[in-house]
């Protein structure tokens, strides 16, 4: 069976060659409404950026000091610092870890949301609430479940499923994982209702007339469903792994980077290496690395992850 | 095209209107500043300290407000911080140019904000209340370095052992006062609900703080030799972080992480038998049962081979950080109001029990003596003050200052070193020994 889910094609502009005047004008006015903004992101983005490279190539200590041109020595003693490459390594299975359950939480969520149910108004409000709720309400929220004398391991003790309270932060990968589901727990509803809003513009002749053809709700799926959420997911999958990346709140809060490090990811490493261990250069260099691995990872997703391109006729 | 060029002209019209609407503000700011300039505005003085709880900060606004009444030239006022933000923040604030006048500190905390060069000498100010009140000398020591003392001295803390009498007379138990009658204790506390003890785990200032109470009673109360070189790694600073990891044993499982108010909570929720604690009167009191026959308070039992009990101990002062004179007469009339006599004890009991005198005149303070609180729980005060008279702090003992101590404490290698034991499984000796070269990588940089 094929199923042919490809969008009505762009057209080329059919202006004649008599109005590019009028075109090069409205681009001059398009330009001149653009440009305060490209100045206020040159101002607060680039400037910050170029200050960050800066600092990352002297010896600047505590923040308000001043200090000498080191060259790359911050990088060249990261790059072979075990604590680096710890941290990224964390990094990489925190994005990991969160690209994974958020998207399952999510997908369910939508697909869950997407049929007509009793109250199903009111669960589209409800499901956002983790999202709304500040995230140090969050973080104390949950570190009082999760405390030893908390409800859920009362009730895990209490129904005899485990036979003392656990430690959800005592231990490196209970605390890892807890720090994962929590930090998906607050943002898979964000990308629900992303999915959501994409589910819901797939036309439903296109589902009805697969039915009608004899596909079930598995192939429906596969062949409509997922081909025509892919531009969505592209950019869900993008900003969501450079969001998530950077995340810092919620893992400071819930266990400040411990248990004995298990949860110091770059952005934690960053501070710790300002703020406690007061090396502002290093944690610059950390920074400029941090960044150039995500604009890497960005190339490299947008090069073999863009939906394909819709043809020309 | 003609509409083109008009929305251009407009959109440029705009721009130049909002720009010159940002430069209009300044001219009368000039005038303003002309004013303060005159003297007819009060000089005012911004607090940080971290006395976070609603009540603490209460007590501080009414010791202000009182003084401001009677400074109408003056205006105090008090920003509440914490201990875990305060060492990124301080140092931010200073270099932004918007630290407070006044901030609160402890030994370890006054080396950074002095490398930044405001803080501010303090001998001439602390001489005249020495005149007036007389410091205990031990309380002034740990911020007098490099020819100068560097903040002035208000309340001293000290670390005591909390349980209730109640339980262990259930359990049949003494109170233990050494290590070895602490363990089997902790080990008959531990019953279904109830841990035999809570210690933190967490890479922060409260475990340093117990970890160190323990370093203490091993004799390991030095970190640095005689010439500044670290002495960390030696045989009793190994007995004591394997003591700790073998009572860790029987501490809830989130201890790792947990700060001091995880702690209190523990206790007063009975689902710890017995925490190391500054204090726990103001929670156990509005919080649990605050029964004053049933909260028991001993001293940190100790190692076989250490003759008596000794704790960690803090004197706690104030850093004056601004070069304004006015500013600076100002603060200090401040801390003249709240060292004298009748307005020291309202202060110190804030968080009654928690804070004691650092002045003799303080000690003999009728108002640090007749809270209501200090009167119910007079013999626990009893106690922690005895308890306190051996305290020590890790890079401030025995008439030593070492400054570099600063880096250790900010990066809280000592509680690190215990995560290595009791989060990792290191061996005490394997542990100490890597806490040694942290340590060391600290001070290198």
């Amino acid at each position: 069976m094929a199923i042919h889910t490809s969008r009505p094609t762009a057209h080329k502009d059919p202006r004649p060659k008599g109005q590019f005047v009028r075109w090069r004008g409205r681009s001059l006015l398009g330009y001149c409404f653009v440009a305060p903004l490209l100045l206020w992101l040159a101002a607060t983005i680039l400037y910050p950026l170029g200050s960050a490279v800066v600092l990352s190539l002297q010896n600047v200590q505590i923040i308000g000091t001043s200090g000498t041109f080191v060259g790359l020595e911050n990088y060249l003693r990261l790059l072979s610092s075990h604590n680096f490459w710890q941290a990224f390594g964390r990094s990489m299975v925190w994005v990991l870890g969160n690209a994974l359950l958020q998207t399952l939480a999510a997908f369910t969520a939508a697909l869950i949301l997407n049929q007509r149910f009793p109250g199903q108004r009111f669960a589209r409000i409800w499901i956002i609430l983790s999202w709304i709720v500040p995230t140090v309400v969050v973080v104390i929220l949950w570190r009082w479940l999760l405390s030893s004398s908390g409800v859920l391991n009362y009730l895990l003790v209490w129904t005899g499923v485990w036979r003392e309270p656990i430690g959800f932060f005592g231990t490196a990968n209970a605390a890892t994982l807890s720090v994962i589901a929590i930090n998906s727990w607050r943002w898979f509803p964000f990308m629900a209702v992303t999915v959501l809003a994409a589910l819901q513009s797939i036309p439903s002749d296109l589902n009805e007339a697969a039915a009608v053809d004899g596909a079930n709700a598995q192939q429906r799926f596969w062949q409509i469903t997922l081909p025509l959420l892919q531009p969505v997911l592209f950019v869900l999958g993008l900003v969501g792994t450079l969001l998530s990346f950077n995340v810092f709140d919620v893992i400071w809060l819930l266990t400040g980077g411990g248990p004995s490090n298990a949860t110091t990811t770059l952005p934690v490493l960053i501070y710790e290496t300002a703020f406690a261990q007061y090396r502002l250069s290093q944690a610059a260099a950390i920074s400029v690395l941090s960044g150039l691995a995500l604009l890497l990872f960005a190339a490299l997703f947008i090069r073999f992850m863009s939906p394909p391109q819709e043809d020309e006729p | 095209m003609k509409t083109d060029k008009l929305s251009i002209l407009l959109l440029v019209a705009v721009a130049l209107a909002a720009l010159a609407g940002c430069a209009l503000p300044t001219a009368p700011a000039a005038s303003s500043g002309a004013e303060a300039g005159a003297g007819s505005a009060p000089v005012e003085v911004k607090i940080w300290h971290m006395e976070q709880p609603p009540h603490r900060v209460e007590r501080i606004q009414q010791l202000i407000d009182e003084f401001n009444a009677a400074n109408p030239g003056i205006v105090v006022s008090q920003e509440p911080q914490n201990w875990g933000e305060i060492y990124t923040k301080a140092p931010a604030a200073v270099a932004a140019g918007n630290a407070p006048e006044l901030l609160f500190a402890i030994p370890d905390f006054t080396p950074i904000l002095n490398r930044l060069g405001k803080v501010q000498p303090m001998e001439e100010f602390v001489a005249e209340m020495d005149a007036l009140y007389s410091f205990y000398p031990s309380a002034v020591e740990p911020y007098t370095y490099d020819d100068h003392t560097w903040a002035v001295p208000l309340y001293n803390m000290a670390h005591s052992m909390w349980y209730r009498k109640s339980v262990f007379a259930e359990a049949g138990i003494t109170p233990p006062t050494t290590w070895d009658e602490l363990l089997v204790a902790v080990e008959a506390l531990t019953q279904e609900g109830q841990y035999g003890i809570g210690l933190p785990a967490n890479k922060q200032l409260y475990t340093d703080q117990v970890v160190y109470d323990f370093m203490v009673n091993a004799g390991a109360d030095e970190i640095y030799n005689e010439d500044g070189t670290l002495r960390f790694n030696n045989p009793q600073t190994v007995e004591a972080y394997d003591f700790y990891r073998q009572l860790y044993q029987f501490s809830p499982p989130d201890s790792p992480n947990w700060t001091w108010g995880e702690a209190e909570a523990c206790f007063a929720n009975r689902t710890c038998a017995i925490i190391p604690q500054f204090t726990v009167i103001t929670t156990y009191d509005t919080q649990a049962e605050g029964d004053p026959e049933d909260l028991g308070v001993m001293a940190i039992p100790h190692s076989s081979n250490v003759d008596a009990s000794g704790t960690i101990a803090y004197s706690n002062a104030v850093m004056l950080l601004t070069e304004d004179p006015a500013k600076q007469a100002a603060a200090q009339e401040f801390l003249r109001f709240l060292l004298t006599p009748g307005n020291y004890g309202r202060f110190l009991n804030m968080e009654p029990g928690l804070f004691l005198p650092v002045t003799e005149a303080g000690s003999q303070d009728e108002s640090f003596w007749n809270d209501p609180l200090a009167v119910k729980y007079q013999s626990q005060l009893e106690t922690m003050v005895e308890n306190a008279k051996n305290g020590r702090l890790f890079g401030f003992t025995n008439g030593n200052t070492f400054p570099s101590i600063a880096a250790i404490s900010a990066q809280n290698l000592v509680a690190q070193t215990a995560q290595l034991v009791v989060i990792d499984g290191l061996s005490a000796a394997d542990a100490v020994a890597e806490g040694q070269r942290l340590m060391e990588e600290a001070l290198a940089e």
